[in-house]
């Protein structure tokens, strides 16, 4: 009874997926005239220039007529900077904010009257978490895939077995604590991962000093050490740079999350083999063809809705599994670098 | 003295008014009601607080605590909902934080003599820790409808809550500093503490009272600050004195007390806000902004020490 139940739900399941794959796709017409801003957390940090070229790239391609604007505020002033540029690009009357939250839930308010003066509010990198004032969220990878992601860079860099240890960011870095978790239910879920072992989780607060120190105190720590795994691009970059300085890499191999402009010598010289992340540029695009498509008018933001983002393919508005009452369009996947693409992607 | 604050302030005017035309030429929403409220609502919580900042810094002392403990009462507001405290009580409760953190800060410099710049910056880092401990990076949110109103509704017409507090205080303030007793031992302690001594004023407890003063408002503004956002974190209101001292020293304070009015004070934070907003509605922001914000500062510290040489005889002589 419980099998057929399932069968059902997963025939229908199929039904509604076909039915929506068969429904008309949408393709945006270019040439609309709509003024964006793309807000990033802050200025000055390579990601979000990677974003922006990728939003920039889409502008062209559109061909918008209307501005694309790049404004952030400064590290120290981030919170009250968002709000601000949030509360003056209603005032300006812009078609869309393009959002990498770091204001937590108090942005909200300003991105609720934002909706309420007719600019769309479509959020990238980091949602608003309550999901209030937000239209959708244009998510990088699904945070639960990340697990196995490492988890597999862990097994191929390690041949199947050895001993791993995690740098994390910070110890209560609500994304870093979901991804080792994840991480943790990978190794445990499949039996080709049983000789892998981690031995301990440490923390270099995102800071280049300390997580360089905290990586060269596990390999005192722990003499059988074959891996550190880093979920962080500063925590990867400095545990690579520390096992380089120490002549170390032959043993210890570095892997995780890292920026490919960052990382690239490290993994030609063998240090990093692989590590992964997500293309930011491409992350701009999407976000750009979102806030384009409802700014303009032309996508309703419903859930199930399908449309064609240029170059990337098609993507589909969905319930956001995080977050109650709240959309988000999944970018994904993964792009694990190694020697064969990691000089490409950093240019 | 009484000319060159005149002319300070003459200069602060005009270089508003040129500001002020500036955008109103280059921006056509700059003039609508709904920005021109927005520019006061996006930094009015630090307006309230440079209200009583002017009262620190020409009594000859700086408090470098109010952001944390604006942080502090914002959280300790969150933290008492989210454990079912009554938020009227919360309110309250709050308060009386201010009240207690400011008169610690004013016991050690007016009791133990210390100075303010040391304990205030000692509590700036006890504040923010408590704040911190309380509610981490989580965020809290959720605050009841009538709360967040406060903070994201007209009040009177389309004027929010804190805006019309802001009008109110401006004027108290104004006329406690210039034309009350209070006011005129302010400026003494500010400009010869032994002076005042010895003309029988109650020095410490002056101080207790402003400190304590600040203590309350920043609390008070702290609550302004989680109404309008409608959620707050460990990290709220962090940097906000900077800013702060910045608007009080550009209105013509003296670092060192005993000059400084709040008319030059509402200059400066009229210069501010329209340097801001034009920037924004003209799309300059972060470190752009903040360098020409920067400038502004040197200049303001500068100019008045520019004609320095020419006033030192006649400053000597008072």
């Amino acid at each position: 009874m419980r099998n057929i139940g399932k069968i059902t739900a997963l025939a229908a399941l199929l039904l509604s997926t076909a039915a929506i794959a068969h429904a008309d796709t949408l393709t945006l017409e270019p040439g609309k005239e709509v003024n964006m801003v793309l807000l990033p957390k802050f200025l000055g940090i390579l990601v979000f220039d990677q974003a922006n070229e990728g939003a920039q790239e889409a502008h062209k391609e559109l061909s918008n007529p209307g501005k694309l604007e790049f404004l952030g505020p400064t590290p120290e002033n981030s919170v009250a900077g968002q709000i601000e540029i949030m509360t003056t690009a209603t005032t300006q009357k812009q078609g869309a904010v393009m959002l990498s939250n770091n204001a937590g839930d108090q942005i909200a308010p300003a991105a609720k009257a934002a909706q309420d003066g007719g600019t769309k509010v479509v959020t990238w990198d980091s949602p608003i978490p309550s999901g209030e004032g937000e239209s959708i969220f244009v998510a990088q990878v699904d945070f639960a895939s990340i697990g196995v992601v490492m988890a597999d860079m862990a097994h191929s860099i390690l041949g199947g077995a050895g001993e791993m240890a995690v740098l994390s960011a910070t110890p209560d870095a609500s994304n870093q604590n979901a991804w080792i978790e994840a991480m943790k239910k990978a190794l445990a879920a499949d039996a080709k991962y049983k000789d892998i072992k981690l031995v301990d989780v440490v923390y270099g607060d995102d800071q280049a000093e300390v997580s360089y120190s905290r990586a060269l105190a596990l390999v005192d720590k722990y003499p059988n050490l074959g891996l550190i795994m880093s979920p962080t691009t500063v925590g990867i970059q400095a545990a690579a740079k520390a096992m380089q300085d120490e002549g170390l890499c032959d043993k210890i191999k570095v892997s995780g999350l890292g920026l490919p402009s960052e990382m690239v010598s490290y993994t030609l010289n063998g240090c990093a083999p692989e590590f992964a992340l997500w293309d930011f540029r491409d992350l701009g695009y999407l976000t750009y063809y979102t806030a384009y498509g409802l700014a303009s008018g032309q996508m309703k933001g419903e859930v199930g809705e399908t449309f064609k983002a240029g170059r990337m393919g098609e993507y589909t508005i969905e319930a956001d599994p995080g977050r109650a009452n709240a959309k988000r369009i999944l970018m994904g996947p993964f792009t694990v670098y190694n020697k064969s693409n990691v000089e490409a992607a950093a240019k | 003295m009484k000319s060159r604050l005149y002319s300070w302030e003459g200069l602060l005017l005009v270089t508003f008014l040129i500001i002020f035309a500036f955008n109103t030429i280059t921006q056509p929403q700059f003039l609508t009601v709904s920005n021109q409220i927005n520019m006061f609502q996006l930094s009015i919580e630090k307006l309230i607080v440079v209200l009583v900042m002017a009262f620190i810094i020409i009594n000859a002392e700086i408090d470098l605590s109010v952001g944390s403990m604006m942080g502090l009462s914002a959280c300790a507001f969150g933290w008492s909902f989210q454990h079912g405290l009554d938020p009227a009580l919360a309110i309250v409760l709050c308060l009386a934080i201010g009240a207690a953190g400011g008169a610690l800060n004013g016991f050690f410099v007016a009791y133990m003599g210390l100075p303010s710049l040391v304990v205030t910056l000692a509590t700036l880092i006890g504040f923010r820790g408590l704040a911190r401990v309380m509610v981490e990076d989580r965020g809290i949110t959720n605050f009841p409808d009538w709360f967040d109103a406060i903070g994201q509704q007209g009040f009177i017409g389309p004027v929010p809550f804190a805006l019309v507090c802001f009008v109110i205080m401006f004027a108290v303030a104004w006329i406690v500093l210039e034309h009350s007793g209070f006011g005129r031992k302010t400026y003494v302690i500010g400009s010869n503490r032994h002076v005042a001594d010895f003309a029988g004023i109650h020095v410490r407890r002056h101080k207790l009272i402003i400190f304590t003063l600040a203590g309350v408002v920043s609390a008070f503004a702290g609550l302004l600050y989680a109404a309008r956002v409608g959620a707050v974190r460990g990290d709220v209101a962090n940097g906000f004195e900077l800013d702060i001292i910045t608007i009080v020293l550009l209105g013509g304070a003296s670092i060192f007390g005993g000059s400084g009015t709040l008319v030059g004070t509402g200059l400066a934070i009229l210069i501010v806000l329209n340097l801001r907003n034009g920037m924004s509605l003209h799309n300059v922001t972060g470190h752009l902004q903040t360098g020409v914000i920067g400038i502004l500062l040197i200049a303001s510290v500068l100019g008045p020490r520019l004609q320095w040489p020419r006033r030192l005889g006649a400053a000597r002589q008072r």
